[in-house]
């Protein structure tokens, strides 16, 4: 397979469940402000949608005040975030039209389709329901085209690299949405009543709040919901089981064997592998947790790197 | 249901007298009466939606901006029957065949020229002539034209003329199977009682076509690795060029993805590097190798000219085909048929007058507004003068654009296009229409039954160009029968 296209298979991916997981931090948040009547309370939720979605300091450079009208339209629409919603989606329409020809048909029309809906978008004086709906259609389109590669898709390549982007953006973003509820309940005195209510936020900002609750009592305890996000080998959206399944699909790609090209790379998943099980929970201070949380978020990046460079999607420097 | 269609004085494809089909569109005149408008016009939102879905676009750019456009669909097909489209088929041939000898011969001993047929400036001076990169090659079979469209149109009379002969990169390939695809999924009942050809095995014709192109060179001759070279997403036919690699199973790859070291072309993949033996290429040869062309060029490869030279790899269409196409060379096509051939011209031309000739030029001159007249390097019915439809300033602009270069332009009579109903809007109306004919080459030659057939849905309108709001229709050729064309 060609370098640039596996490069936008990746970048497809990645652009795809990044909209997707921005977008249901979003819709958690809306619901919360109907929630909330406290303002410094609402405040600091939107400082933290923004962390974890883009880049707090970024946005203040824009924007001196934290309005929400001006942070959902920056999230959503705005041109100048890089990682808003429909600049992501955009991306992954740009990287799935490049690669038309290798992804199944309906993954290349959902994409399409939602671009081609995009001028009849208000991203203007919207209403909370329009934005609800609008994040309900990515999410809709994301979950779609997941499906369509899920059971079309031969096992291959191309169907590899897809899976690679998918579990690293989604990795990084659950280490993210973690450090910042942490921070959150650091600042925090132990054993306030809001302690429940950040363990729950974290819970729903991964997605993960149905899965828990099939498996401890609703009660939130900080020890439950960190293990279940961090270690939980059998939840899809935990770090373990990303990282896991990055290095399954890469020895599935490498046939078992290591080369020396493949070598740095297999190094540094099994590296990551053993941070993870050595991780433990119970030892640690909240910046102890923090600490990892970070750690492992630069990780994250430098997985990415290397697994570019070992497949070249990244152009070498040309030596003369 | 047409009983408002007026045929006026043109040559109608469908209708014979009003509210009377001709005998080869009887069975679809039938058929199209069981439908209400009402039921036609959904069907037609249905048909043009399902190409924007899937994305079956061109891109149109408005200064900076690119706007993704479908090129409209029109239901009413253009059928053709047998003995008319064997004719065709047969002129086809030919004239692709007097053109691929004509590219030789230009590009080695230029005998057409020593012969006196062809005035040999008519070479030196053309932009796309390049001796230097395409002389003395030996490429595979000879063969300079790997994928030929060859614009037809019909006069008054209902006489088939060729119009411009596409030899560099003709587009629209995919639309005729999107064509087909959508009529099949929208409007099935109008195939009922048709025997018609089918495009089934023509993408397997064009794979065999391009996989003969071996280089003399090549490492693994039994299995050549072809690509299909794109100038991007962005470009105009990106459409084509996906569809093309798709239905062919062979890679799409930007000038980016390829490179040449030690005169060998490679592509890079994950695993590395590939060898390349064939290139079926959509870049303009300007593009292809700033070190051979224009040296700012980004879409191309360096080097690819030097692998080309040396047989290291196959470009299709070759390098140089330009020199053939102009609309000042197409006026020799008749003559090259004959010089190369020894045959008379099955398919004829439109008649055309040189400016370059000071007699052609002072008629032409008197005669502006009656007479087309076009840019011999232009394309996609750009600078171009329609002097019946134009006003008093546009004509004075020509004349002086014609005193100030007489080489660059050539005049046609108007020809009064043949016409076939559209229906759009909830009804039928005239509209002109012209027919691509594509053919494809490598050990033999093939004609691709039927074509793409442009429409200029804007009422009046004689241009079909997809850029200027032209639309397709899918091309029926009929099957022969015993009788009639049940």
């Amino acid at each position: 397979m060609l370098s640039r296209v596996a490069d936008s298979l990746y970048w497809m991916a990645r652009n795809l469940e990044r909209s997707e997981n921005n977008a249901r931090v979003l819709d958690v948040q809306l619901i919360n402000m109907l929630e909330a009547n406290d303002t410094e309370v609402l405040n600091r939720d939107w400082e933290e949608v923004l962390e974890i979605t883009a880049s707090l300091a970024d946005y203040q450079v824009q924007y001196p005040n934290l309005k929400s009208e001006e942070i959902i339209h920056y999230v959503a629409f705005e041109p100048g975030n890089f990682n808003s919603l429909v600049n992501c989606m955009t991306y992954a329409r740009e990287n799935a039209r490049a690669t038309r020809d290798i992804i199944p048909e309906g993954v290349w029309e959902g994409l399409n389709r939602f671009y081609l809906e995009l001028p009849a978008v208000r991203r203007n004086e919207f209403t909370i329901q329009e934005i609800q709906n609008f994040l309900n259609t990515i999410t809709m389109t994301s979950m779609t085209a997941q499906g369509v590669i899920e059971s079309t898709m031969t096992r291959g390549v191309p169907y590899s690299f897809i899976k690679i982007g998918k579990w690293l953006e989604r990795a990084e973003k659950t280490a993210r949405i973690l450090n910042v509820i942490c921070e959150k309940a650091r600042k925090e005195k132990q054993g306030s009543v809001n302690h429940h209510y950040y363990w729950l936020a974290a819970l729903r900002l991964v997605n993960g709040y149905d899965a828990y609750i099939k498996e401890f009592p609703p009660k939130m305890n900080a020890m439950h919901v960190l293990h279940f996000i961090i270690e939980e080998e059998r939840f899809p959206r935990s770090i373990r089981y990303c990282v896991d399944h990055v290095m399954e699909t890469i020895r599935k790609l490498e046939k078992g064997e290591v080369h020396h090209y493949s070598e740095r790379l297999f190094h540094l998943l099994e590296t990551i592998q053993q941070e993870i099980s050595d991780f433990n929970l119970e030892a640690m201070a909240m910046e102890e947790l923090m600490g990892f949380l970070d750690h492992f978020q630069n990780r994250c990046i430098q997985v990415s790197r290397i697994f570019s460079e070992t497949y070249y999607l990244i152009e070498p420097i040309e030596i003369k | 249901m047409l009983e408002h269609y007026e045929m006026e004085s043109f040559f109608d494809e469908m209708m014979l007298a009003k509210e009377q089909p001709k005998p080869h569109y009887e069975h679809f005149y039938e058929m199209l009466r069981r439908f209400s408008i009402d039921n036609l016009h959904e069907k037609n939102e249905t048909a043009q939606l399902s190409f924007l879905r899937k994305g079956i676009t061109f891109t149109v750019y408005n200064e900076t901006v690119g706007t993704e456009r479908t090129m409209p669909f029109d239901f009413v097909p253009i059928i053709i029957p047998s003995e008319n489209w064997q004719r065709i088929e047969k002129g086809m041939k030919q004239r692709v065949k007097a053109l691929n000898l004509f590219l030789e011969d230009i590009y080695r001993d230029q005998e057409i020229i020593k012969d006196g047929i062809i005035p040999g400036e008519l070479v030196e001076q053309n932009p796309y002539y390049y001796r230097e990169q395409a002389s003395g090659l030996d490429i595979p079979y000879q063969n300079h034209i790997f994928l030929a469209g060859i614009d037809l149109i019909r006069d008054e009379h209902g006489e088939y003329r060729v119009l411009e002969d596409n030899l560099r990169n003709p587009s629209g390939l995919s639309y005729v199977f999107q064509n087909r695809y959508v009529m099949r999924q929208v409007y099935p009942e109008l195939f009922f009682e048709h025997a018609i050809e089918t495009l089934e095995h023509q993408l397997s014709e064009l794979h065999q076509a391009l996989m003969a192109y071996v280089p003399a060179n090549s490492t693994s001759p039994d299995n050549p690795c072809a690509v299909l070279l794109t100038p991007g997403s962005y470009n105009s036919a990106y459409y084509d060029h996906v569809f093309l690699a798709q239905q062919m199973g062979i890679e799409l790859v930007e000038g980016r993805d390829l490179l040449v070291r030690d005169d060998v072309v490679y592509m890079k993949t994950i695993r590395g590097l590939k060898r390349v033996d064939i290139i079926y290429r959509r870049i303009d040869d300007d593009f292809l190798d700033p070190d051979a062309f224009d040296p700012k060029s980004v879409l191309g490869v360096r080097g690819l000219l030097r692998a080309y030279r040396k047989g290291n790899v196959a470009i299709v269409n070759g390098i140089g085909n330009g020199v053939a196409d102009d609309k000042a060379m197409y006026a020799y096509v008749p003559d090259m048929i004959r010089y190369y051939l020894d045959e008379e011209p099955i398919i004829p031309n439109v008649e055309t007058y040189f400016l370059r000739n000071e007699e052609q030029r002072t008629y032409v001159l008197d005669h502006l507004d009656e007479l087309v007249v076009k840019n011999v390097g232009a394309s996609g019915g750009y600078d171009m003068l329609i002097g019946p439809h134009a006003g008093k300033e546009e004509i004075a602009v020509f004349r002086e654009k014609i005193l100030e270069k007489p080489n660059q332009y050539i005049a046609q009579p108007t020809i009064k296009l043949s016409r076939a109903p559209a229906f759009q809007k909830g009804r039928f109306y005239p509209c002109h229409v012209d027919l691509r004919v594509f053919v494809m080459s490598g050990q033999e030659s093939h004609v691709l039954p039927g074509g793409l057939s442009r429409v200029a849905l804007q009422e009046g309108s004689l241009v079909v160009n997809s850029s200027q709001g032209g639309g397709g229709k899918d091309t029926w050729v009929l099957k022969k029968r015993g009788n009639g064309y049940a």
